[in-house]
């Protein structure tokens, strides 16, 4: 067995060409378990392009990825892939856990179905033992108080904390943040970025997009830098933010200001 | 009209009529029950990755826009008993209009559909969901505000359209007023009244539909 020393996440080449243009350029990364990616770099660089095409919610243009020794893009028979019906690709796609920058919570379903609605539907578990398992979930990410309320009723912070916890519903092996923070007001930041620190300290394994350059240094294992569709730099938190290897990495840093709390906001 | 409006002829007229307003409630009613049936599941359809169904789907909506409401009506009543399916009249009406409606309202549900925020899509997707279900369990319950006015437009035309089944001889309330007329030669009046009542009939659907959006509100 060599499970225990796979990565679980694989990524090799994996592109996405816009109009002739490529957004992602043969991107390769492996994560293993338990690991917690930050990855950094100016707008436009790929970053969200990558998570996406991870769990296919874009098809990419190319290349490889294998979550947990599952490739997700089909099935290999004889040295050929056969492609995935769309059904296989949503199976595949439920131990992917991701957040988007835009919360994107079902507006028409209260907190607790948001997050109860994915176990029901899609893992197919009883209505009650749906709702029991978002209960749970609430309370997590504190916020069992607002189980009942819609999500207009709720603040960002709230919002994106009760998209986290119907990403968790699904019992995913991996989770992508995109831009987790981006949306909400400075004084909300915190209390997203404490959510996300205690996944971590859970073992959840991450790969979290965003701009919080001192939560990137605090809580990531690694940090990878992305520049024009492709990764440029990746190294350990301290490595990185104290002596970046290339000029990109030190000129992005230095417009953010090196990812010191006393430079941030 | 040198004798001046001929009231007694309305208050005649009334009773017949009002059994004609009946027919037409039934048969819209009917129609529309059908129709929302088809459009809903065409409506699917055509966001499905189901491509030669959608294809199908496509043809119908075509054909329905593309012909007039009364040929499709003849289509039904003079042109199917000849390839052996045999309907009566009435539910021939009811097949014809509700056909007809289905093809509007498949293409109301798809635009509903597609109105919704993306992000909601990709949430669904997110957490595993397969097309189907993010059209069922998310997109449809959320499109369903946007979907109900044109649905009542679609009701109204479709209580309007009704009026064309005179002329396969459904005694519904055009053809109850015109049976009139020809007995008693007072076109002015019974026209006249026959508009006043289709104007009542859809006032009062236009204010049960606002009920119901501002309850879906």
């Amino acid at each position: 067995m060599t499970a225990a020393i796979d990565p679980l996440l694989h990524v090799r080449r994996l592109s996405k060409i816009y109009a002739g243009v490529p957004v992602l350029d043969r991107v390769d990364i492996d994560v293993m378990r338990g690991e917690i990616v930050m990855v950094v770099g100016p707008s436009g660089a790929g970053k969200s392009t990558m998570l996406r095409c991870i769990n296919r919610i874009e098809d990419p243009s190319e290349g490889e990825v294998i979550v947990d020794g599952i490739n997700m893009a089909g099935e290999l028979r004889g040295g050929r892939l056969i492609a995935d019906s769309s059904t296989q690709t949503a199976r595949k796609r439920q131990k992917v856990g991701m957040v988007f920058q835009r919360f994107n919570l079902f507006a028409h379903l209260t907190a607790l179905d948001n997050v109860a609605i994915g176990p029901q539907r899609v893992l197919r578990l009883p209505r009650e033992e749906s709702r029991r398992i978002a209960s749970e979930l609430l309370e997590r990410v504190k916020l069992k108080a607002h189980a009942n309320k819609r999500p207009w009723q709720l603040s960002g912070g709230q919002q994106q904390r009760v998209a986290i916890a119907r990403a968790l519903a699904m019992q995913p092996v991996l989770m992508l943040f995109d831009e987790p923070t981006s949306a909400l007001d400075p004084e909300l930041v915190g209390e997203v970025l404490e959510v996300i620190r205690n996944l971590a300290k859970d073992g959840m394994t991450m790969l979290v997009v965003t701009h919080e350059m001192q939560f990137a240094r605090e809580v990531g294992t690694r940090i990878v830098f992305m520049d024009g569709g492709r990764i440029v730099e990746e190294a350990a938190p301290q490595v990185f933010f104290t002596s970046p290897r290339h000029d990109r990495s030190r000129e992005f840093l230095r417009r953010v200001g090196r990812g010191n709390a006393d430079q941030v906001g | 009209m040198v004798g001046g409006v001929d009231w007694a002829v309305m208050w005649y007229a009334i009773p017949y009529m009002l059994q004609g307003s009946l027919v037409t409630l039934q048969i819209s009613a009917l129609a529309m029950v059908l129709g929302s049936i088809v459009g809903l599941i065409c409506g699917f359809l055509l966001l499905s990755e189901l491509v030669a169904l959608k294809w199908l789907v496509r043809a119908y909506v075509y054909f329905v826009r593309g012909t007039p409401a009364l040929v499709q009506i003849f289509l039904v009543y003079f042109a199917l008993p000849v390839i052996g399916i045999d309907i009566p009249a009435f539910w021939g009406g009811v097949v014809a209009l509700g056909f007809n409606a289905g093809g509007f309202i498949a293409e109301i549900v798809r635009a509903g559909l597609q109105s919704i925020d993306m992000g909601q899509t990709e949430a669904a997707k997110a957490i595993g969901m397969t097309n189907r279900q993010t059209l069922q369990h998310i997109l449809f319950p959320q499109s369903l505000r946007r979907i109900t006015p044109p649905l009542t437009n679609e009701l109204i035309t479709l209580v309007k359209g009704s009026s064309l089944l005179s002329a396969i001889s459904i005694y519904e309330l055009t053809r109850s007023t015109q049976l009139i007329i020809s007995q008693k030669f007072t076109p002015f009046e019974l026209y006249a009244l026959l508009a006043v009542f289709y104007l009542v009939i859809i006032s009062i659907l236009s204010r049960i539909s606002e009920y119901v959006e501002a309850r879906l509100a």
